[in-house]
């Protein structure tokens, strides 16, 4: 048994017991071996009916030996609905090629092909992608002239602040805003953010929506700290945090590679296909073309925690409004 | 109507200047006059973040000079008191994008319309210092018991005599510790005000709901009870021309210290 399981997971597969009693009997005696401790698990239950209550027990014992679960497989319904409810993972197969099996007696040489080939194919991909010593040479050297542009922009970015956006790019009419507060709110559990949002383009500017593709990019790699701008035609690409007070604006899209903390304006001269990414959407303003949100007032998230997980967000223009999409996320 | 353009200056960075700013453009608001706050320290602005109104900044002061748009339009509006509105600071420029006639102008135009325009000034003598004094006729100099920002108070205040403009130039200490004052620790009262000659217009004890409450982007005055938030409507009374004793700081005395403690109160207020 020892020898059908490696690195940081497996599979315990209860199909074929047939009853509650006996399946936390098995698991029981599965879970005792050493080698279970802090392992994740993909448990395979078969078509046995288990209420919430026996799924949560089943989730205390397993997590008693230090270990995790990592999805559920079942055919019951009764089961799927109860792991639903405690917010665990379903899946079909075990398509996790981390996981080797680690199977109740009958079962185990059924297992143990089926995670073999998934195996492989993770090898083929990663032959691809192979470094050559020349590649490394030329992509640092990229690098350092980057930074060097880098350096140059920022001090020209108030300049061209001035060329880039004209004062009527944005609609500034606060009293509006002020009765319009509390409109929009934070929706929980929904797979975007809204935020509260401005007013649209001013008469006379124009909008248009050029494929941000067809755009050069700026790349940055660098930390953005309060006061300093970044202006660009194009795309803007940086590595690195943008800190409040910072600013970022870009003829197309703005990515980040880390947390937005400042205002960025995508598609400042009009273009309304641009979008903002970031690991973390903590920007004070939003701006894509001539549309603006700021940050619901109820939101009170000046920091971020860098030891937190982000899912990564993307704003763009909907409906005549900023609409946030965040990435769902699976546990 | 015109009305008073009170700037507040410091010399020493970290006295509080932006807090007081704050605290008395809220208090005098709550009581119901018409109040524009002016941020004019270009590149490190704070007052947005006090007020809670970072997100609202469109426009700043640097807009209005190089005429991106109207005075009006940078105008932002207190979430809670439509009274109090503020006018931001850049923060990707410098001090020298503005020159003091520039703002100078601005307090004009806005005295028009308002009762007050208190002008929170950067730390510093420099172009900041001469920009933010260049349209008020009065000012409120913060500092702290402390040798250093006494020193600095006193530079300011020679600097201040030499402006014409400026008519009244009042005193306000801050951060007052009243046991390190008991045990000797700390300068009094009286040692501050017997150094710098100038009348004193308000003593603000340390509290640290102040902290959270920058963080919080809420003045400490909207809480009731907090003892600087009272001591800061306090201020807020005496610009606006009434008597009101000084707060009581010490621990609890005997009855002559107390008597005695007023009468050295009303000597230095003298």
């Amino acid at each position: 048994m020892n020898s059908s399981f490696v690195e940081n997971g497996f599979i315990i597969d209860l199909s074929n017991t047939k009853n509650t009693a006996q399946l936390v009997f098995e698991l029981s005696s599965i879970m005792e071996h050493p080698d279970v401790k802090g392992k994740r698990i993909c448990l395979k239950l078969g078509d046995l009916d288990l209420k919430q209550s026996q799924l949560l027990s089943i989730k205390a014992l397993i997590e008693s030996m230090e270990a995790t679960i990592a999805f559920i497989n079942t055919s019951s319904e009764q089961t799927e609905a109860s792991a639903k409810s405690l917010g665990m993972i379903l899946s079909d197969a075990d398509n996790d090629s981390e996981v080797a099996s680690y199977v109740a007696e009958e079962r185990r040489d059924v297992e143990v092909p089926e995670t073999v080939p998934e195996i492989e194919d993770v090898q083929e991909e990663v032959k691809t992608v192979e470094i050559h010593p020349e590649d490394e040479y030329t992509s640092q050297e990229t690098i350092s002239t980057i930074e060097g542009i880098a350096d140059t922009y920022t001090e020209q970015s108030a300049q061209e602040l001035k060329e880039v956006i004209p004062a009527e790019h944005f609609a500034n009419d606060f009293e509006r805003l002020a009765e319009s507060e509390g409109l929009y709110s934070h929706e929980e559990a929904s797979k975007y953010i809204l935020l509260d949002t401005g007013d649209v383009l001013e008469e006379g500017a124009e909008e248009n929506t050029t494929d941000t593709k067809t755009l050069p990019t700026l790349y940055l790699s660098q930390t953005l700290r309060s006061g300093q701008t970044v202006n660009y035609e194009g795309n803007i690409f940086i590595v690195g945090d943008a800190h409040p007070g910072s600013e970022i604006i870009a003829g197309g899209d703005i990515t980040i590679w880390g947390i937005l903390g400042g205002i960025a304006h995508a598609g400042s001269n009009g273009n309304i296909s641009s979008k903002v990414r970031a690991l973390k959407l903590n920007a004070i303003q939003l701006r894509i073309a001539g549309l603006y949100a700021r940050r619901n007032d109820t939101l009170n998230v000046p920091y971020v925690q860098k030891t937190d997980e982000f899912t990564p967000e993307e704003a763009q223009i909907e409906d005549g409004r900023i609409v946030i999409y965040k990435k769902l996320r699976r546990d | 109507m015109t009305g008073r353009v009170i700037v507040i200056t410091s010399g020493k960075g970290g006295v509080g200047k932006t807090t007081t700013s704050a605290n008395i453009g809220t208090a005098l608001a709550k009581e119901g006059y018409k109040v524009v706050l002016i941020d004019t320290d270009l590149g490190l602005r704070n007052l947005d973040l006090l007020l809670g109104l970072e997100n609202r900044i469109v426009y700043t002061i640097v807009d209005v000079i190089e005429e991106r748009c109207k005075l009006k339009q940078a105008l932002v509006k207190d979430k809670k008191n439509p009274n109090l509105s503020l006018l931001a600071a850049a923060q990707t420029r410098d001090k020298s994008a503005v020159n003091a006639e520039q703002l100078k102008d601005i307090c004009n135009q806005l005295k028009e319309k308002n009762d007050f325009v208190l002008v929170d000034c950067p730390a510093g003598i420099e172009q900041g210092f001469q920009n933010a004094v260049a349209g008020a006729s009065e000012a409120i100099v913060v500092t702290t018991p402390e040798m250093s920002a006494i020193r600095d108070a006193d530079r300011i205040i020679g600097l201040l005599a030499t402006k014409e403009e400026i008519e009244s130039t009042k005193l306000l200490l801050n951060r007052v510790r009243p046991k390190l004052i008991q045990s000797k620790e700390m300068m009094s009262v009286d040692d501050v005000v017997g150094i710098l000659e100038i009348p004193l217009i308000g003593i603000i004890p340390e509290d640290t709901g102040i902290i959270t409450s920058t963080n919080k982007g809420e003045p400490i005055v909207n809480d009731e009870n907090a003892l600087a938030g009272k001591a800061y409507r306090n201020v807020a009374q005496r610009i606006l021309g009434e008597e009101v004793p000084f707060l009581d700081l010490d621990e609890p005395k005997g009855f002559v210290a107390k008597v005695k403690n007023i009468f050295a109160k009303l000597k230095a207020k003298v």
